[in-house]
């Protein structure tokens, strides 16, 4: 146990060691003010919370529905932690750099498993304090739940978790202990992840349909009741159901048996995973970091191919091979821009019902579609859909120890800095176009309102590629010990939802202010705006290229 | 050439890892760069090849001021960092393009530079594979070769011979014989000191971000009249510095 705990802290040291040990190079005033900062951005999240949590209980007690709240949330961090954790943990468990110091020791699988695992927990828990912990306790406030409804809800934030990080992981767990037999580390790596993707995936649709495919009759039936609603979320995962029951209850005794219950099952649920993984664990790590190594076996010798190209193409050419030939960053920053936008506006495509569709279009039938309104509303879904392309944010960071590269090469570091959000660009573009297409599909714009409507998001996302880069030269992550710090484990990636906030707001505004106006009036100015906002983004690239690379040494 | 004027810099306020430092290697000459662990020598070559700005004094690289003249300075150097894990994704070929495309080299100059730098140091079979898959020694050989490509006039090299086996070690200290030979300027620190005694021209020896010791290696015998092994001759001048 103690060495379980020792392990637990270097690991966690090594999660959080960033910028902060550059800092360095700063002095006196200036250091303090990433903390304000830092304090500034973690209040807006907890209103940002706070307040859609408020709306969103205030509209279910309304329809006495607001214990379907507690169900949501839960549901959410479930949902949430099994996601996250596909990605998270196939990386710490098997692409840490300190394997190759961790393995040599005289540990224990289950010790490292179990460190590793922790750690995993724990930064799960920083994201819960946002996604549950404040709306929960949003949601005793405006219930006005007594004591026992707050102490049930830390032992629920505690316990919720830990399951479904468990699954993931074993599921990784055995997939990986088939790492030995691939030749190719990186493809496994990506195929491994994919897998993973669609098991976990998978495993939730079918315990979801177990709880029983419902018809529309039964459905509308069970919201009539008070709180009917809470019983078509409960059952989706075996813990849920307990804490739902515990959060909701007001007899402290069915509180004691339902956290009970939830206590058995999460430590079981350990028990088993530490059985698996003290078998399976270390095959697979080992397998993974000297498989791949099939240098002596290739025989085949290719030509090599001595080629000529202009600057500006090798140089994004590189970027493009290494963000492709990283699976971490393969799939946190060129696949999002393509899945994310199919994936939402399919799930929302099949998820509403034939009726729905069709009101649907006696609605747009109705409406002005050639509006303000409707033009920033696609605008809005554009800009939430390139927020999270990491390309630009962590230009810098991603090269890691290999980022003064740019400052001893002789080619200009502007230059080197626009080669860089090339490629957000060109994903963001990607983005644009299929959002556009389907927008088209459905809404059928005015041939000039789509394309006044590609131009503005474009400006939009051109600008925020340049404010991205030098939010990265100015917070470089660059000690880091798997690719996955970068793009996960990376506090500038706050920045892209602030400033897509912020532009959603701009949008916002214009669409407010300007209504009576015509279309191409608003969307002018928004072209006005936001080529303003990107010139004056790109002069301060420009006029302090060198200043803004000080960091980088 | 490179001159290093009146050069000081502090990562930390108040604690000098540089300490008005003054160096200039001339044409035709190895100048080895030696001292212990964390004495500056990085520090130096970080500053020379622009990674870091002095906070005092200035850098001339042929002439050219590298914070005042980035560009020209760069393109008159040679960089082998201390650390050679670089672009493990791309393979060998085409890190060696990417160099190439940087500095402007010619389809058929490069194919020629490629084929002799990377036989020489016998990773030519491996072009076609990632650098990943590369062992220590051989990253550091490629990027060696991706530095010598553009046949620059100075060599800056942090620690280049860690990790070379014997026979690149000695291609290596070929390749800077005939480099110095032909006017041109090599710049490397160094740990070992029997490279530094049979290669160098003059050495320097920093302790502590201070210069202790410039000129010939013979000179340096003279002057601390020592005649133990060179560890003793070394521990003497650095601790007494
Ligand atoms: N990034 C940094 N931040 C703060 N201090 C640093 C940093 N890098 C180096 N230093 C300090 O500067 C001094 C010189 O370090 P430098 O890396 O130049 O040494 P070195 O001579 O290259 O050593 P080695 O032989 O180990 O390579 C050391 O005291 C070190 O602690
Ligand atoms: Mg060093």
């Amino acid at each position: 146990m103690k060495k379980v705990i020792a392990l637990t802290n270097v690991f966690l040291k090594s999660s959080f060691s960033n910028y902060n040990s550059k800092m360095g190079i700063q002095t006196g005033s200036k250091k303090k003010l990433p903390k304000v900062l830092y304090f500034i951005l973690i209040l807006y999240l907890i209103a940002i919370f706070a307040f859609l949590s408020y709306n969103l209980i205030d509209g279910f007690i309304k329809i006495h529905q607001e214990k379907v709240f507690i169900g949501m949330i839960l549901f959410g961090i479930i949902g949430f932690a099994a996601f996250q954790s596909i990605f998270s943990s196939i990386n710490s468990l098997y692409f840490t750099k300190d394997s190759e110091f961790i393995l040599p020791l005289p540990l224990k699988p289950y010790q490292i498993i179990s460190a590793r695992t922790i750690v995993l927990i724990l930064l799960e828990y920083i994201i819960e304090f946002f996604i549950g912990f404040v709306p929960l306790v949003m949601y005793g406030y405006q219930t006005g739940s007594g004591i026992l409804y707050y102490i049930t809800m830390l032992i629920a934030l505690i316990l919720i978790p830990i399951f479904p990080i468990l699954l993931v992981s074993t599921v990784i767990m055995i997939i990986m202990s088939f790492a030995r037999f691939a030749k190719n580390k990186n493809r496994f790596q990506i195929i491994a992840t994919i897998l993973a993707l669609i098991l976990i995936i998978a495993i939730s649709l079918a315990s979801g349909s177990i709880s029983g495919e419902m018809t529309n009759e039964q459905m509308a039936q069970m919201l009539m009741k008070a709180n009917g609603m809470l019983e078509l979320i409960k059952g989706y995962f075996p813990s849920l159901d307990f804490l739902v029951n515990a959060l909701t209850s007001e007899n402290i005794f069915v509180v004691a048996i339902e956290i009970i219950k939830t206590f058995l099952i999460t430590g079981v649920a350990f028990g088993i995973y530490l059985f698996i993984a003290n078998k399976i664990y270390l095959k697979g790590l080992v397998g993974n970091l000297f498989s791949g190594n099939s240098r002596k076996t290739k025989i085949r010798l290719k030509e090599n191919d001595y080629k000529n190209s202009k600057l500006y193409k090798t140089y994004i050419g590189k970027e493009f091979k290494i963000l492709a030939r990283n699976p971490v960053f393969l799939m946190q920053c060129l696949a999002p821009a393509i899945f994310i936008p199919i994936i939402m506006i399919g799930i929302v495509y099949l998820q509403t019902n034939s009726i729905q569709k069709e009101g649907f279009q006696l609605l747009f039938s109705v409406i002005n579609v050639n509006s303000i309104q409707i033009a920033s509303i696609v605008l809005g879904i554009i800009e939430f859909f390139t927020m999270f392309i990491y390309i630009s944010i962590t230009a810098i960071s991603r090269d890691g120890s290999n980022a003064v590269f740019i400052k001893y090469i002789p080619v200009s570091l502007y230059k080197q800095y626009i080669y860089k959000i090339v490629p957000n660009m060109i994903m963001s573009l990607f983005s644009i176009v299929i959002t556009l297409i389907i927008a088209q599909i459905i809404l059928k714009f005015n041939i000039s309102v789509l394309i006044a409507i590609f131009a503005v998001s474009s400006l939009m996302s051109l600008f925020q590629s340049m404010l991205m880069i030098i939010i990265d030269l100015k917070r470089p992550k660059l000690e880091w010990d798997s690719e996955y710090a970068v793009v996960k484990q990376n506090f500038n990636l706050i920045f892209p939802v602030i400033i897509g906030l912020v532009n959603i707001g701009i949008l916002a505004l214009v669409t407010v202010f300007f209504k009576n106006l015509s279309i191409y009036i608003s969307l002018g100015v928004l072209v006005l705006v936001f080529t303003l906002a990107t010139y004056f983004a790109n002069r301060y690239l420009y006029k302090n290229q060198e200043e803004l690379a000080r960091k980088i040494y | 050439m490179i001159e290093i004027k009146n050069v000081s810099k502090s990562y930390v306020k108040g604690k000098k890892s540089i300490d008005n430092l003054n160096l200039e290697i001339k044409n035709g000459e190895i100048f080895g760069f030696l001292g212990p662990n964390g004495a500056g020598k990085t520090t130096t070559i970080r500053m020379i090849t622009g990674i870091l700005d002095a906070d005092e004094g200035e850098i001339l690289i042929d002439g050219n001021n590298i914070k005042k003249n980035p560009l020209k300075a760069k393109k008159s150097f040679g960089f082998v960092p201390d650390s050679p894990d670089m672009f493990l994704k791309l393979k060998g070929i085409e890190y060696l393009n990417f160099m190439a495309d940087i500095y402007d080299i010619d389809v058929q100059s490069r194919k020629n530079k490629i084929e002799e730098l990377t036989k020489k140091f016998e990773i030519y079979e491996n072009l076609n594979e990632q650098i990943q898959s590369y062992s220590h020694g051989m990253r550091q050989k490629i990027v060696i070769c991706g530095a010598l490509l553009s046949e620059p006039k100075n060599w800056i090299l942090d620690e280049p011979m860690t990790g070379l086996d014997p026979k690149s070690s000695f291609d290596l200290k070929e390749m800077m014989r005939m480099h110095a030979k032909s006017g041109k300027t090599v710049f490397f620190s160094t740990h070992i000191l029997e490279v530094a005694e049979k290669l160098c021209d003059r050495v320097g020896i920093i302790n502590k971000g201070k210069l202790v010791f410039v000129g010939t290696f013979e000179a340096l015998k003279e002057k601390f009249k020592e005649n133990g092994s060179l560890e003793e001759l070394f521990l003497e001048i650095t601790e007494k510095g």
